[in-house]
């Protein structure tokens, strides 16, 4: 070949691969990775961490899929055996490597949420974070079905039991999905009920015996015995809302006429808080009070955690009155800060006194009582909003039925009449150290009233008159 | 283009009578077809897995016969001396080079649509799908095919200078990097805490090498209900950028094999 010819062929390949080099920086990465990029969108990094080299190859020439099908099996195994610890990476490894498997995404979520408890099956509440950016991640990755927007929902409504306009927003976008199951669209009503919108409940209710109807006709022309059960539900359902709207006082507020109506939240009842904490060993508390509410179905809400809490990255404050801020993380960590402690529980309210033992010695790395935290603090919080009805009957949707001399609390949860109590104890006094080896620390609100406390001065109630059936 | 034509001809002839192909094409074939049974793995996406998987196989399967059937082409012809025939002829080194490549896509194509038809008559049989399923199925397969043809290019640059031992590990090792190329790009892109200048190196070095994963585009197949843009511009670039990078390769090789004694 001449030389002026390979030097005009060398000028091609240079010229060839210039616009190679062109044609891919311009149109075709960005567009690659909008529109077939297998991996979850925000994901940063390549796809490498946490996998063997065996699997690596596997990864690389395009099994993805295939491969986190055996390590979701692999994972069942794991369950199975309650080694739970071992079942969180690979989660991550299956949503990274397939975001498609709602199934990984839905049982995921519930596994870190719900599966990892103390001695006493109190839920680990460090792992409450990371359960909600798995759900956004995997909603973000499967926009197209109601699944986890529906599942995300539910642990803001079920699990974390609070801040309800969240599960509100979740269910709201689930519904708007046409995959959403009939009996699951309900959610959504009781959902609006908790957040003060009763006027959304019925809204919802309506709008889903429309669709019932509307499905039946489209199919077989007559309704399923499943929506007929579903349609009876919600027809129900919207009785009960319209006749608790209306005796608890709901309407008048809206027309701005409670004051001179009659309804069951008047007068606000007093609950009679009262609380005492005591250290009876290390890390072992009792917690006693007293709820002057005589039928059962109180559960007040009681939390013993770091004074201050910051997310894992230590910028972000994230404690709050008696829970945290759910929703801290911007994507999935599922290694949550393990210097932090934060336990929560219920306190059964029966025979208008509450008494709890709380052991927290067997679980260190669930409570670690980091060396950092001087203060801890004990919280009693109580909802109307999560109480069942009929003990909602009485307090109303915010609490406009309750009252408590000492501890109604209006800013913890704004817009919400709730109980907020805050004790406050030592490192030293819980972990029994230094000057408390030899005393028992007690806390205990003002008021705290022994005797009603043990149950001394119980009012023992007897049914008068014959019941029936019984002869004199 | 009576020499190219005659030389692809015979080139696609020795391919199909070579065993070592035959049976990484039995092996690919068998995999697809016992593919279903692997279901089990993910119990509400097992379309999706099973679809992924045949895919794999294809790729993997397609990749390996590419690779075995370029790297022997010229060193076989110069081991066994029936180069000094062809070339004692009046064709020039270009034109034995370019017939050989072309037998080499041809005899590739063959193997593809084979495995292709096999993937798409056990997908019909199992699921029962409408044809337009059947015809999505059926797209990536052909760019598959274009992402192979990029693979021979890249086998057959090598063996004009490499032994064929060393060209198949070089090859190997071209296609699993051009593999993770766009995914590297999207992670060095996404990631914002990322030193600049080193970002900037390493998408200049990711822009130069073949890109192998812009023909992976199984995603919104295997996982239907995506919102996508601009494929059909998509497809045709990626057709171009893979034309133009075999052209430079093509050329490479024949300024290579110019000059080298044979």
């Amino acid at each position: 070949m001449r030389v002026g010819k390979r030097s005009g062929l060398i000028g091609w390949i240079c010229g060839l691969f210039v616009a190679q080099f062109l044609i891919h920086g311009f149109f075709i990465s960005d567009q690659w990775v909008k529109n077939f990029a297998p991996a979850v969108k925000n994901h940063k990094g390549v796809i490498t961490g946490g996998l063997s080299p065996d699997q690596l190859m596997l990864e690389l020439f395009g099994f993805r899929e295939f491969l986190a099908g055996i390590l979701w099996v692999r994972a069942d195994s794991f369950f199975d055996q309650g080694n739970y610890d071992a079942v969180l990476p690979i989660i991550r490894l299956c949503t990274i490597l397939d975001p498609k498997d709602i199934d990984v995404y839905a049982t995921g979520m519930w596994h870190i949420a719900y599966n990892f408890t103390d001695d006493d099956q109190r839920s680990d509440r460090r792992y409450i974070a990371p359960a909600l950016a798995l759900g956004q991640e995997g909603a973000n990755a499967n926009p197209e079905t109601y699944e986890l927007y529906f599942e995300t929902g539910w642990i803001w409504y079920h699990k974390i039991d609070d801040d309800y306009d969240h599960a509100v927003k979740w269910f709201e976008e689930a519904n708007s999905k046409d995959d959403i199951q009939p009996a699951r669209r309900n959610l959504l009503a009781h959902a609006y009920e908790r957040n003060d919108q009763p006027d959304k409940e019925l809204e919802t209710l309506y709008k889903n015996i429309g669709i019932s109807e509307t499905d039946a006709k489209k199919t077989t022309g007559s309704m399923s015995y499943g929506d007929k059960a579903t349609v009876d539900t919600d027809n129900d359902n919207i009785d009960n809302t319209i006749i608790r709207m209306t005796q608890r006082g709901w309407f008048a507020e809206k027309d701005g006429t409670y004051a001179q109506g009659d309804y069951d939240t008047k007068p606000p009842f007093d609950v009679g808080f009262s609380a005492r904490v005591t250290v009876e060993s290390e890390k072992v508390v009792r917690i006693e009070g007293t709820w002057n509410v005589l039928p059962v179905g109180t559960r007040i809400r009681l939390v013993l955690r770091d004074a201050t809490i910051y997310d894992p990255s230590g910028k972000e404050r994230i404690d709050q009155p008696a829970q945290m801020k759910w929703d801290y993380a911007s994507g999935v960590n599922l290694d949550p800060s393990k210097e932090v402690t934060f336990m929560q529980d219920q306190g059964f309210v029966k025979n208008r006194r509450f008494d709890k033992r709380i052991d927290m010695s067997k679980d260190p790395t669930m409570y670690p009582f980091d060396a950092n935290q001087k203060v801890y603090y004990v919280e009693f919080f109580y909802d109307p909003r999560s109480a069942p009805s009929h003990i909602q009957d009485k307090f109303g949707w915010n609490g406009e039925g309750m009252t408590d001399k000492n501890y109604l609390n209006t800013d913890v949860r704004p817009g919400q009449r709730c109980l907020y109590c805050k004790l406050e104890l030592t490192r030293d006094q819980i972990l029994r150290r230094h000057e408390w080896q030899d005393q028992i620390p007690v806390v205990q609100t003002p008021n705290f009233n022994d005797k009603a406390a043990s149950g001394a001065d119980d009012r023992v109630i007897t049914l008068g008159g014959t019941l029936r059936g019984q002869t004199k | 283009m009576n020499a190219i034509y005659n030389i692809a001809l015979t080139t696609v002839g020795e391919a199909v009578r070579r065993r070592v192909l035959l049976i990484i094409l039995m092996i690919g074939v068998l995999l697809l077809s016992i593919i279903p049974s692997l279901s089990v793995l993910s119990a509400r996406s097992e379309l999706s897995t099973m679809i992924s998987t045949m895919y794999a196989v294809l790729r993997l399967t397609s990749a390996l016969i590419a690779i075995i059937l370029t790297i022997y082409m010229i060193p076989n012809e110069i081991e066994r001396r029936t180069i000094y025939t062809i070339l004692s002829k009046p064709v020039q080194r270009w034109q034995f080079l370019l017939g050989k490549y072309l037998g080499a896509i041809a005899a590739l194509a063959l193997m593809i649509i084979l495995m292709s038809v096999v993937m798409v008559v056990l997908f019909a049989v199992l699921q029962h799908p409408d044809t337009a399923k059947l015809i999505e199925i059926a797209k990536q397969p052909i760019f598959y095919f274009i992402e192979m043809c990029l693979l021979a290019a890249v086998a057959l640059f090598f063996s004009t200078f490499t032994t064929p031992l060393v060209n198949f590990f070089l090859s190997i090792g071209v296609w699993g990097v051009g593999t993770v190329l766009n995914p590297l790009y999207g992670s060095i892109a996404n990631n914002t805490t990322a030193n600049h200048t080193m970002q900037s190196v390493a998408k200049f070095v990711i822009g130069f090498l073949p890109n192998f994963s812009n023909y992976d585009v199984k995603n919104p197949i295997i996982n239907p209900g995506q919102q996508l843009e601009n494929t059909t511009f998509y497809s045709f670039t990626v057709i171009g950028y893979g034309l133009i990078y075999i052209a430079g390769l093509l050329i490479g090789g024949m300024l290579i094999f110019d000059k080298r004694e044979v």
